[in-house]
């Protein structure tokens, strides 16, 4: 590599085709060129940053209270918008041909530019005269006494390995000089490259989710089954959105053993800003057998390729257990016992309790046992209470006090019931299921994308060259030229270290 | 060098001189650190009680930067040794109290939630991990992080001497960052389930570095761009546009303010942070505003003409404008501060006022539609709500629970936080204009600013990219998918391809110089949009922060 052309890969500007040039290429080339050009790759992100950000101004038909913000619109934004598929921008069809259009400028920019930057570790540049490197970011001159040429390089040498330059190679000059030259990081030219690797990587695993993902939602209550999952479609047509549903069978049957939330105020509600988790404890049943497992939040479960998550939960407040007081109408000492969730339990006597339901807020509407709400206004359990002699009755526990007299408090098998505790849990849990083909590689990308990144921006290639000339008189004139591809102040640093190991002076302490 | 040097006998690279220049260099840098670890330790074994809480440190480090800014500016006019010291432990200090306000806010809300479980019956065992309670959770613990990744920045690179001044604009944006930390307010709150995760600390951990070193990278910018020869003019003329934009869009709709002449800031009701969209009138704010635009509406017709037609007489009264808009800006702030804080209002006599504090009836219809949407009601539904029922709905709860409404600084964070930011904009671009040779012989050459500016882009942009990475590998654990084009997870999208496109712009055919900075600074606005707008304007997974 001569001399101009190391300084033209140095500045790495591209130059403009002469006019000429433009029009005695083919409409291939020209367009090529246009491709790889790195202006035109400015040109693209500025375009990919304008319709991204039209995709967060506008809102999307996926996001939540979209039917409201639709409905906001004149008919004539919401012609424009829908005409130019803003409320979808991200699976626009000019969206995905920006995409393409950049992944190809990057491979095409990347192949261009690669001979050059290749060119530093496959022929780096050891010789330089004193013009050149006088021409350099960082240089400096000054007379060295030694006894001979060999004696100053052999001293040079030794500094650049003091500097951590271990690997210098000498090039011989006319009239008896002699160039020193060493190199740090070389690789680090083609550090962007693998960043355009990396980034590649990523968008083709965006390619395979968009392409292949299936996620949908699985809505489980203790003691559900399910073998499919129903993934919500977003239709937007004139009258505003229309929320669909599409089922995905599962190679697998799921059913739910039990749901917890851990709440931080026992007392307070079951709501998020009080809750710590949500477990959901699964059996997941196929031609292997039977697996149990539990997903709670940021927990996820992996099966087969599918991801189970916690994504929400239906807030009508159920019990996990209920502890029941039980008080015999003979005046003997009340016998306390916890019943799980659709469980049962047996008193000393022998009988058996089960709680058949638990209202949060209970309320009879039309005969039949409800609730009014799902806070837990005022709770009660259901039981089914079977004698040890074969009767059964049904009987209701309140957490409340309730009046003397009420129909719902009055004994049932000998007992007088009271609900004296439970353990506060949704209705039901929803899981999220996913399977996603293109996460890994994704992952892979972005594995590669922050090893390059700090490959790329914490190192630096530095160049040192020092160049001997025997002076007229005694000893022997030295210059000193360095180059850096970034962080001029730590190339700085190192020449003033490597030109006091040189010298012998003490440094010049910049603070 | 003529002096010819004598052989050593052997040779050895100075390193123990070299590592002593770093040690001294980064002292300023590391002893905040240390101090705020030790003044956390003290907080633990000391117990809550009477110790100094995270809210007044917030309040000391906002005093240490200003401080810090104020010396290091002077030092840029009148160069002392002694100016820029006291600058440099003025940052130092309001690193210091930064760190520690973050630190200790996470040593009180662990104390604050083991006391509720305790109280709950949860045995030692059942205690959440500590990470749990990283101050990370919402917009007022990422302002604090923010700032603090500022200041750490700040703090290292003005380890070198030729870059010592970047304090003297980053600092004041460090300061704006405090500002708003103030307006949002320090409560604590219940740890939403999600971000219950060890990904968060790692996430937005790197978010706070990242947003810390982008400010950094775009004072730099604006630095470099006025020692190219930007003219100060130029940037007014910009700051002006903004600060306009500011006064057209706050007040709850656009263009009220200079409609009606009168700003009316948002309530609350009382014991709750929810900002209620019913506007109280502040009585002279709104003309102070409007002043304010009408004289930089001004210095825009004058400055353009003075920065494309030479017109020196333009340019003269184009700075006495900005100097009334500066006082109009300022005056609107006192205003709106002193007489937000308190006091009683009720119905605006006559409908509207300029002088009362008072809020008016023609919002009476629209609060009237709020409400009925957030009882569940569909737009359609709301839309056939007859106007009068909606303002007597208003009505009836202004009989109601009027009494509860109350006016408080940390309703409107955004807004207020954007006037005073709008304020400090003019205040540089007066202070640009102010001796501006002088200013730029004390800044750096230009290569040197360029080179900090490519240097902390770079890092930005590598930070972002990291940002990017572990948000994505966090959704994917929590929320099954690792990309859903969420309006936060897009903003810093956006960012981080703008410095991408800063990075490419350096080695792209007309893109070199000042283009290339004219990047980083949209860039940061980028970062800003993404911190802030999404946050209070645009809805998604990220609402809490």
């Amino acid at each position: 590599m001569s001399a101009l052309e190391e300084t033209k890969a140095e500045i790495r500007v591209e130059a403009a085709p002469a006019k000429s040039e433009r029009a005695g290429a083919s409409v291939i080339t020209r367009v090529l060129n246009l491709l790889s050009s790195v202006r035109f790759g400015v040109t693209m992100l500025m375009l990919l940053v304008a319709l991204s950000m039209i995709g967060m101004l506008v809102m999307q038909k996926q996001v939540d209270k979209f039917d409201l913000y639709f409905a906001g619109l004149t008919p004539a934004t919401r012609l424009l918008f829908g005409t130019l598929g803003w409320f979808d921008i991200y699976n626009v069809w000019y969206f995905n041909l920006l995409l393409l259009v950049l992944s190809l400028n990057i491979v095409l920019a990347s192949i261009d530019r690669f001979p050059g930057a290749f060119a530093y570790v496959r022929k780096p540049k050891a010789n330089a005269g004193r013009t050149w490197l006088k021409t350099q970011e960082v240089h400096d001159s000054f007379n060295l006494a030694a006894d001979s040429r060999d004696g100053a390089v052999r001293r040079i040498e030794e500094a650049y390995k003091a500097v951590g330059l271990k690997h210098s190679r000498v090039t011989e000059r006319p009239g008896g000089a002699a160039v020193v030259f060493a190199q740090r990081n070389t690789w680090n030219r083609l550090g962007a490259y693998a960043v355009h690797v990396a980034l590649l990587t990523i968008f083709l695993g965006g390619f395979l989710t968009n392409m292949f993902e299936h996620n949908g939602q699985m809505p489980l209550a203790p003691g559900d089954s399910a073998a499919q999952i129903s993934e919500t479609v977003f239709n937007l047509d004139d009258r505003g959105l229309q929320l669909g549903r599409s089922s995905l069978p599962l190679p697998f049957e799921v059913t739910c053993t039990d749901i917890q939330q851990k709440l931080i105020r026992l007392d307070g509600p079951i709501t998020a800003d009080n809750t710590i988790d949500w477990l959901t404890h699964i059996k997941i049943k196929d031609e292997t057998g039977e697996h149990t497992a539990v997903v709670h939040m940021n927990n996820p479960h992996d099966y087969r390729g599918y991801r189970f998550f916690q994504a929400s939960f239906i807030n009508v407040g159920r019990a996990r257990q209920i502890n029941l007081r039980a008080s015999p109408e003979s005046g003997a000492q009340p016998v306390e016992v916890a019943i799980p969730r659709d469980g049962s339990a047996t008193l000393p006597d022998g009988t058996r309790i089960e709680l058949l339901s638990f209202q949060p807020d209970f309320t009879m509407q039309g005969g039949q046992i409800t609730t009014a709400s799902g806070e837990y206004n005022n709770p009660a359990a259901q039981l089914l209470v079977r004698t040890p002699d074969g009767k059964q009755e049904r009987a209701f526990a309140f957490a409340q006090e309730l009046p003397t007299g009420a129909p719902v408090g009055r004994a049932v098998g000998g007992y007088k019931f009271r609900l004296a505790s439970f353990e506060k849990v949704a209705d039901a849990h929803v899981l999220s299921v996913q399977k996603d083909p293109g996460a890994t590689v994704f992952y892979v990308g972005s594995a590669l994308l922050c090893l390059t990144l700090s490959m790329v921006f914490f190192f630096s290639h530095q160049r040192f060259w020092t160049l001997v000339e025997p002076r007229d008189g005694a000893g022997f004139e030295v210059t000193m030229g360095a180059s850096v591809n970034r962080n001029q102040v730590a190339l700085e640093d190192r020449f003033k270290r490597l030109k006091s190991a040189i010298t012998g002076e003490p440094i010049e302490v910049e603070s | 060098m003529s002096e010819v040097m004598d052989t050593p006998a052997r040779i050895t690279a100075p390193k123990l001189d070299a590592g002593a220049w770093s040690l001294r260099a980064y002292l300023p840098a590391l002893i905040p650190i240390v101090g705020a670890f030790a003044l956390t330790l003290w907080r633990i074994w000391a117990g809550g009680e009477n110790f100094i809480d995270d809210g007044a440190l917030m309040m000391l480090a906002l005093a240490g930067y200003l401080v810090g800014a104020a010396f290091l500016l002077t030092n840029l006019y009148a160069p002392s040794g002694m100016a820029q010291k006291i600058g440099l432990w003025g940052a130092g200090l309001g690193y210091f109290f930064n760190l520690s306000s973050w630190l200790i806010r996470w040593v009180a809300a662990h104390d604050r939630e083991l006391a509720i479980l305790q109280k709950n019956g949860y045995g030692p065992d059942q205690m959440p991990w500590v990470w749990r309670y990283i101050p990370f959770a919402n917009l007022y613990d990422l302002s604090l992080a923010f700032a603090m990744g500022a200041g750490l920045t700040t703090m290292l690179i003005s380890g070198r001497r030729s870059f010592r001044f970047i304090g003297a604009l980053s600092l004041p944006i460090a300061a704006l960052i405090l500002i708003l930390a103030r307006f949002i307010g320090g409560e604590f709150i219940n740890l939403p389930p999600v971000l219950d995760s060890y990904w968060r600390p790692i996430h937005v951990g790197t978010a706070s570095i990242a947003y810390g070193v982008a400010l950094v990278c775009f004072a730099a910018a604006v630095l470099y761009l006025l020692k190219v020869g930007t003219k100060p003019e130029s940037m007014a003329i910009w700051s002006s546009i903004f600060s306009i934009a500011v006064i057209a869009t706050i007040g709850g709709q656009i263009g009220r303010i200079v409609l009606t002449g009168n700003y009316a800031a948002s309530t609350v009701f009382e014991g709750s942070r929810m900002s209620l969209p019913f506007r109280v009138i502040i009585p002279y704010v709104g003309p102070a505003l409007v002043a304010a635009a009408l004289l930089m509406a001004g210095v825009i017709f004058l400055y353009a003409r003075y920065v494309f037609k030479g017109d020196a007489a333009a340019r003269a009264w184009g700075h006495r404008l900005l100097v009334g808009a500066l006082v109009a800006q300022g005056l609107a702030i006192v205003l709106m501060a002193a007489q937000i804080k308190g006091g009683e209002f009720g119905p605006c006599p006559g409908g509207s006022s300029f002088t009362n504090k008072c809020y008016e009836s023609a919002q009476y219809e629209g609060f009237g539609a709020w409400m009925a949407g957030e009882q569940g009601m569909s737009p359609d539904q709301v839309k056939a709500i007859p106007a009068s029922r909606l303002r007597g709905t208003t009505e009836e709860f202004l009989s109601q629970r009027g009494s509860s409404l109350r006016l408080s600084l940390n309703a409107n964070p955004v807004e207020f936080s954007a006037v005073v930011t709008a304020f400090a904009a003019t205040f540089f671009a007066l202070l640009f204009s102010f001796r501006t040779d002088k200013l730029r012989a004390a800044l750096p050459s230009a290569d040197k600013l360029d080179g900090l500016m490519y240097r902390t882009a770079s890092v930005a942009f590598a930070g972002l990219a990291i940002l990017l990475i572990t948000g994505a590998i966090w959704a994917n654990e929590s929320w099954g998918r690792y990309w859903g084009w969420d309006s936060k997870e897009t903003g810093a999208f956006v960012a981080w391809l703008t410095y991408g496109g800063f990075l490419h712009s350096r080695i792209a055919r007309g893109m070199t110089g000042k283009p290339s900075a004219y990047f980083a600074i949209v860039a940061f606005l980028l970062v800003i949009f993404t911190y802030l707008g999404v946050s209070y304007l645009l809805p998604g997974l990220h609402s809490y922060a």
